[in-house]
């Protein structure tokens, strides 16, 4: 059959373990980003590392989010 | 100019004008067997016919005739061709097709029937015909109580009608029970047992007709389902979802009197006949997360059963079924998208699944399909075997901006021969799968920025 089967680019197995793990990551770099606001003063505060680690943050935590739906059965 | 319209224009004229005078006068049926099966509430006529040509130019197709109330309970009509004999048979499938005739004598309906290829002069060909009938089966009593059995009136004629001249023919009427209470006898016909035959009659002119009614007990369950909506959601991240709401009736003699339960569980032989507590869903194999519920909550009255080839779900509703008597409720599943989704030779993308409903022996007055494609998905097509009528709506789902298009595919009067596969093509770029996380991440983003934004300003009035 000419016919190629179409499957999601992840395989489905692996959602709850990809989710668990980006999500962890994801909330240990929102703590890095909140520690850092919360010790730095105003003076030494450096907007550029600021944008970058709630950047980063905000893809691990978007991404565990997507497979922790996938993950429960709410296939997006 | 005008005159190579001309020409052009009678052309095309003779060569409309030569199928509608072959296929009426030339060809004849030379033996036609007919066995009804009345067995269940879905009505199946087999139909063996030889046909000879006896005019001198060559027939492309023939016509089958139906009288008016059957062709408005023709749910449908295949036909095979035969060639080989004994033990070599070969069945090709031939194209049916509904067609008008103008000078149709008494709003007799027809079919055509295309050949493999034109039947020469004087040459013969056998036919096998198959054509199921709904809601053909009449009760009579009209209304029954409990511990009766239920009565039906089944309407046909001896003679089968046809277009042509029939030189032999026999009919075999198989009920499901011995119980026949009666049936018209139009010599020479005679009953034994199950099965009832009318013939061999000899030399018919074209459409004659012979009406008979035969009155038999038939305590199949009538499980007809007035509308069924399925929606078959598309998800690229690995599954199907699909969701079938069914609104079930109970379509035979109506029930009259009080329902006695007592009777009922007692008497299980006597009591009820007629009616029906369990009903049996084919599924697909590698089916997952079955749900079963109506308005009220979950009903778990139900067994699923999953196997290689096919699951099945036995499942039953709150209470049996009586004549007249409704049932509404919504069973869910989940497959695996490797299973159903595939990639054509041209890069679109295609849904191969089964048309129909899922429960065995029911037939559906509305059936409605909806395949929901994933957002970003262009130029949707659906291909079917049969007619239906095609519709294009959007639904608003998780995470969507602009929707998802949905494919709606309706018909009417649908049996269990209808669950045939069919093909919904559409096209996607796969770089649209990330809209969905992109717009997680931009959420979460959103909010760090936020808290960014207020740790930042100031909103001290006196100056340092």
């Amino acid at each position: 059959m000419a016919a190629k089967p179409i499957a999601s680019p992840i395989p489905v197995a692996l959602y709850p373990t990809l989710s668990v793990f980006t999500l962890a990551i994801g909330l240990v770099i929102t703590a890095i980003f909140f520690i850092y606001e919360t010790t730095s003063s105003r003076k030494n505060r450096s907007l550029g590392k600021e944008l970058a680690t709630s950047a980063v943050a905000s893809v691990f935590l978007g991404f565990g989010s997507l497979f922790l739906l996938l993950a429960s059965g709410v296939y997006v | 100019m005008a005159a190579r319209i001309g020409i052009f224009a009678v052309v095309v004229a003779v060569f409309l004008s030569i199928p509608a005078f072959s296929s009426a006068q030339d060809l004849q049926i030379v033996n036609a067997e007919r066995r009804i099966d009345l067995s269940s509430h879905i009505v199946k006529a087999f139909l063996t016919l030889k046909v000879e040509n006896i005019g001198k130019s060559a027939a492309a197709e023939m016509l089958l005739a139906f009288s008016p109330t059957q062709i408005k309970n023709l749910a449908m009509v295949q036909a095979l061709a035969i060639t080989g004999k004994k033990k070599k048979k070969t069945y090709l499938p031939l194209d049916v097709k509904p067609t008008e005739q103008p000078d149709a004598p008494n709003d007799t309906g027809y079919y055509r029937v295309t050949f493999v290829s034109p039947l020469g002069p004087g040459e013969t060909v056998s036919l096998e015909v198959l054509y199921i009938l709904t809601h053909s089966l009449e009760p009579f009593p009209v209304e029954i109580t409990q511990s009766e059995s239920q009565l039906v009136y089944y309407h046909d004629s001896a003679v089968i009608l046809s277009p042509y001249h029939v030189k032999q023919q026999t009919t075999f009427v198989k009920t499901p029970s011995t119980r026949v209470e009666s049936f018209t006898s139009i010599e020479p016909a005679n009953r034994a047992g199950k099965e009832i035959k009318y013939g061999p009659y000899e030399n018919r002119a074209s459409y004659s007709y012979a009406p008979v009614i035969i009155h038999f007990e038939n305590n199949s369950p009538f499980a007809v389902v007035e509308e069924l909506v399925r929606e078959i959601e598309i998800s690229h991240w690995g599954s199907l979802q699909i969701t079938e709401n069914y609104r079930l009736t109970h379509g035979g003699a109506r029930h009259k009197g009080v329902f006695s339960r007592v009777d009922y569980q007692s008497k299980r032989s006597v009591s009820g006949a007629s009616s029906f507590n369990a009903l049996l869903a084919v599924l697909p194999p590698r089916v997952n997360s079955v749900y079963y519920r109506d308005d009220i909550g979950n009903i778990s009255t139900s067994h699923l059963r999953t196997g290689f080839r096919k699951s099945e779900l036995e499942f039953e509703p709150r209470y049996p079924l009586f004549g007249g008597w409704r049932a509404t409720f919504i069973i869910g599943y989940r497959v695996p998208l490797e299973d159903y989704l595939f990639e054509a030779s041209d890069g679109r993308r295609y849904l191969n699944f089964t048309f129909g409903c899922p429960l065995v022996e029911t037939i559906v007055n509305k059936l409605t399909i909806k395949v929901v494609l994933p957002e970003g998905s262009k130029d949707p097509s659906a291909i079917l075997p049969f007619t239906v009528n095609q519709d294009l709506q959007v639904k608003y789902s998780y995470l969507d901006i602009v929707g998802r298009t949905v494919v709606v595919l309706q018909k009417d009067n649908v049996v269990p021969t209808h669950n045939v596969p069919f093909q919904v093509y559409y096209t996607f770029k796969p770089i649209y799968m990330l809209a969905e996380p992109f717009m997680l991440v931009s959420a979460f983003f959103f909010v760090f920025v936020a808290s960014l934004a207020y740790v930042h300003i100031d909103l001290n009035i006196a100056r340092k």
